[in-house]
């Protein structure tokens, strides 16, 4: 047995031959291919689901958070465009409260006229520089000197001859010097505003403002010809004739706060953009317009309220007029929606300003001046040269009266709020691109997740195969070893399983196919020599079988003979001149011991039947004796049947002992003396059937014993006396007859050859005797014949 | 002890011998096995000796021959009660073993 090191190598010598030669048939292949692909199918439609499932939630939640942000940034906006709107709202609700408070006291004046001039003197008195006007010669106009709270101009058409103003108008000087006292506080409280003033009726349009500037001197630096003209013609026309159409009753209110507001021009005395907000007075009757109350606001301050809007990072406000005309906004705003400002050069009155959203140069700005309707809107803007995405809320605020272009009519600025969706949508896209980073790191995990399974899983099946398979492979191998004739080969017993168990059978396997193989010649000697001496042996005795045989062979034929040789002769049976006699024998193969005789002296018969036990030569050697002997008895005159068995019974007996015949016969004779027949000795049944077809059946068995078994019957035998009639006939037969068998083992039996004896009673004894045997011979058929058939058949003649 | 072959089996229980099947041996040496068999059992202290031939179909005549020697055998031996066995269902049974009871008369044939 070879030593284990030398078997490890071996069998790692024969994996590595057997996985070269079949690398992907191999077991070890199928199995990884069969684990791997399991895995990774697992792997593929869990991983895709999970990525599917993730890919769904990323989509699900942006969409929710996108919806939930877009409603937040919207409603925020919505409510920054509400508040926006009520600040400035405010603003001009404190400016129209200002000019209500200051239009109050004037108005008070007008319709209280006394107290109006105790007022004026009072002011007069305690400030004369509010009321007295000094002439100016080249303004062609009066005003009164520099130190009073307001300066009050009277133009060149409200003065005499003597440049001083007309006594209506001085009166209308003292009245409304009231605004000393009012105006201060109302300009350093309440809403910032530029200057308030009081303008007188059309008849003597005086204008007192405060705080003193030089106004006329303005007035004609930047309006020349304006003292030429009536104040309210040259600067607000129309406006005044509006009012005093609604004094008349022409017309009815526009709404019910009395407070025509202009639209933005250029302040004659401060040159900024200002706004005038006007409420008329009344006369004392109310049926005609008594001047106005007024202030100014600069646009800076609407604009401040609108500009200080800050929406994201760049979200801006405007506030636009109806017509589109854009009052406030900031310039990075203006420039954003591409608004152009022109002055209004040529038109009539206070200077105007033009910077329309109608004149933008963004389609999409232009489009929202024609559908000013409140609410968002998404428009799309070119920013150098890029279309950019932008969110617009528009607010209509309180409608006001507008004077502009000579006609005062209802109108309501807009607030609007610009912010670029990507900064609306930050916070948004913030959470979008969170989130999509989010799953792209779940995705990327779970695809290195994968992909780590899979190479563990790879490196698991790998050694498993090898561990699993290595067995099997070696078991492979070592087989292909056999098979090349190398019968050391064994394989190293690894494991305690199935492969463990079939390695061990195999190496024992191995080691008898080596032991046989090894000692196979040696064996095949041994053998050899076996069968040659078997061989030897069994040509011995097949020559003493030969001899044998030979021998029995020429036993066999010596007793036939002798068995044919003392039947008696044709002529002896004929010899009868009362009885007609048939026989017939047949011997078995080996030569059965049957006997018949017909024995003839003075006239009397004695016809015998026996078989002897057994077969062969002692078989036919005891019938001859027992020929001879009853020959003998005959001839010497024994009548009597008894004594006449008994004697030949008692010589048998005795030749029985002598010769050592182990055998015995049954015998009987019957006695024919011309008239009756006698039976004696122990047979088969004697048949009778009589002329008339009855069937008697004589028993024997009390008329005798087997001859040969003791040495004296004479108490066993005895005679029966048989009347026989003419065509009477006697079957006598030996155990051949009854005890042949046919092909199925059955045997023909008493009955059957009774039936034939009544059936053919009636012809010759030949006729009886063929006809008898041909029915047997058909029912033994090719079936082996044991016995000796002997039959005979007398008929009376 | 047992003698048989493909048709029939003789064996010995006891005091009693077991025929059974078709006996058509082709004569005394053939039988002196059997005979052996049971004569052994005449020749040990029973006080009988049973042949039970209920099983046996077919007996030849050199196997009559042989129940009559033993027959002749139990004779010489009054001291041992010789039962035999048979059955009328056989016709050679009745046919033959009536002779027996003539050899001797001590014999006990029980024919059913």
């Amino acid at each position: 047995m070879a030593d284990l090191g030398s078997i490890r190598s071996e069998a790692v010598l024969m994996n590595s031959v057997s996985s070269k030669n079949r690398p992907w048939r191999s077991f070890r292949a199928k199995f990884i291919l069969v684990v791997g692909s399991a895995v990774l199918v697992d792997l593929l439609i869990s991983g895709g689901l999970a990525l599917w499932n993730v890919q769904r939630l990323s989509r699900d939640a942006t969409e929710e958070v996108g919806h939930g942000l877009e409603q937040a940034s919207q409603d925020y906006i919505r409510t920054y465009a509400d508040s926006t709107v009520a600040q400035v709202s405010l603003l001009l609700d404190q400016v129209h409260s200002d000019v209500g408070v200051l239009a109050g006291v004037l108005q008070e004046q007008i319709d209280n006229p006394r107290q109006q001039i105790d007022i004026g003197s009072a002011i007069s008195g305690v400030s004369p520089g509010s009321v007295e006007l000094s002439f100016d010669p080249a303004g062609q106009w009066a005003q009164n000197a520099p130190g009073s709270p307001s300066v009050v101009s009277a133009w060149g058409y409200l003065l005499n001859a003597d440049h001083n103003p007309r006594p209506d108008v001085l009166a209308d000087i003292r009245a409304s010097s009231v605004l000393d006292l009012v105006a201060p506080s109302l300009l350093k409280n309440g809403a910032s505003k530029l200057q308030m003033y009081y303008i007188g009726p059309k008849e003597r349009p005086i204008f007192r403002t405060a705080p003193y500037t030089d106004q006329a001197q303005t007035f004609d630096r930047l309006y020349p010809g304006h003292n030429a003209a009536n104040f309210w013609d040259f600067f607000f026309p129309g406006l005044y004739e509006t009012w005093q159409s609604q004094a008349t009753g022409h017309t009815g209110q526009a709404i019910p706060v009395e407070i025509t507001q202009t639209a933005p021009y250029t302040d004659a005395i401060t040159g900024k953009l200002i706004v005038s907000f006007f409420q008329p007075l009344w006369s004392a009757d109310r049926r005609s317009v008594a001047g106005t109350a007024g202030t100014d606001i600069t646009l800076d301050q609407l604009a401040e309220t609108v500009e200080n809007v800050r929406v994201a990072e760049t979200g801006f406000g405007f506030l636009a007029m109806s017509d589109g005309n854009v009052v406030a906004i900031s310039g990075r705003g203006e420039k954003t929606i591409g608004l152009r400002s022109t002055s209004d050069a040529k038109g009539t009155g206070v200077t105007g300003l033009e910077r329309s959203l109608k004149g933008s140069s963004q389609p999409a700005i232009a489009q929202l001046a024609s559908d000013p309707r409140d609410g968002i809107r998404h428009i799309s803007l070119d920013q150098n040269g890029e279309p950019v995405p932008f969110m617009v809320i528009m607010k209509t605020l309180p409608s006001i009266n507008l004077w502009e272009a000579g006609k005062v009519r209802k109108d309501a600025m807009s607030l609007g709020i610009v912010v670029p969706e990507r900064e609306i949508y930050a916070s948004l896209n913030a959470a979008q691109a969170e989130i999509s980073e989010a799953t792209n790191r779940i995705v990327v995990y779970q695809l290195l997740a994968i992909l780590l399974s899979l190479v563990i899983v790879t490196l698991a099946v790998f050694a498993a195969s090898k561990r699993i398979t290595s067995g099997i492979s070696a078991l492979a191998g070592a087989a292909q070893r056999i098979q090349s004739k190398d019968y050391s080969v064994r394989v190293a017993v690894t494991s305690r399983d199935e492969v463990g168990e079939a390695s061990e059978a195999f190496n024992r396997m191995a080691e008898d196919i080596s032991y046989h193989t090894e000692n196979l010649e040696r064996l095949v000697k041994e053998r050899t020599a076996e069968i040659e001496d078997a061989k030897e042996e069994i040509s011995i005795l097949n020559a003493q079988l030969k001899s044998e045989n030979q021998r029995l062979g020429t036993e066999l034929a010596v007793a036939e003979r002798i068995q044919m040789m003392v039947l008696p002769l044709a002529a002896e049976l004929a010899s009868s001149k009362d009885l007609e006699i048939a026989a017939y024998m047949s011997a078995a193969d080996e030569v059965g011991g049957d006997y018949y005789d017909v024995l003839e002296s003075e006239g009397r018969f004695k016809i015998g039947i026996g078989d002897v036990t057994g077969h062969g030569l002692e078989s036919g050697v005891l019938m001859l004796m027992v020929q001879s002997v009853a020959r003998a008895l005959q001839e010497a005159g024994t009548t009597d049947p008894v004594k006449f068995l008994v004697d030949l019974n008692s010589a048998l007996f005795k030749n029985i002992v002598r010769t050592r015949i182990d055998k015995h016969l049954t015998l009987a004779f019957l006695d024919y003396d011309g008239k009756d027949m006698l039976i004696s000795g122990q047979h088969e049944e004697v048949i009778i059937v009589r002329a008339n077809g009855d069937l008697e059946r004589i028993e024997t068995m009390d008329l005798g014993i087997p001859i040969g078994l003791d040495s004296d019957i004479s108490a066993f035998v005895s005679t029966r006396r048989i009347p026989l009639e003419k065509d009477d006939i006697i079957v006598l037969h030996t155990d051949g007859v009854t005890e042949a068998e046919n092909a199925h083992g059955e045997l023909f039996g008493i009955e059957r050859l009774c039936k034939e004896a009544v059936r053919l009673h009636q012809q010759s004894a030949d006729r009886i005797a063929t006809g008898i045997i041909d029915t047997l011979m058909s029912y033994i058929g090719s079936h082996k014949i044991h016995d000796d058939i002997t039959l005979l058949v007398l008929r009376h003649r | 002890m047992e003698i048989r072959d493909e048709n029939f089996r003789v064996w010995a229980e006891n005091e009693c011998v077991y025929f059974d099947g078709v006996l058509r041996l082709a004569g005394p040496d053939a039988y002196s096995p059997i005979y052996s068999l049971a004569a052994s059992l005449l020749h040990e202290d029973h006080a009988r000796v049973i042949f039970d031939l209920t099983g046996l179909e077919f007996l030849n005549s050199s196997g009559i021959n042989l129940l009559a020697k033993l027959t002749i055998e139990a004779r010489k031996k009054p001291e041992i009660q010789l039962v035999i066995k048979a059955t009328t269902q056989y016709p050679w049974q009745s046919k033959s073993l009536p002779n027996l009871k003539k050899l001797y008369s001590g014999l006990d044939l029980q024919l059913a």
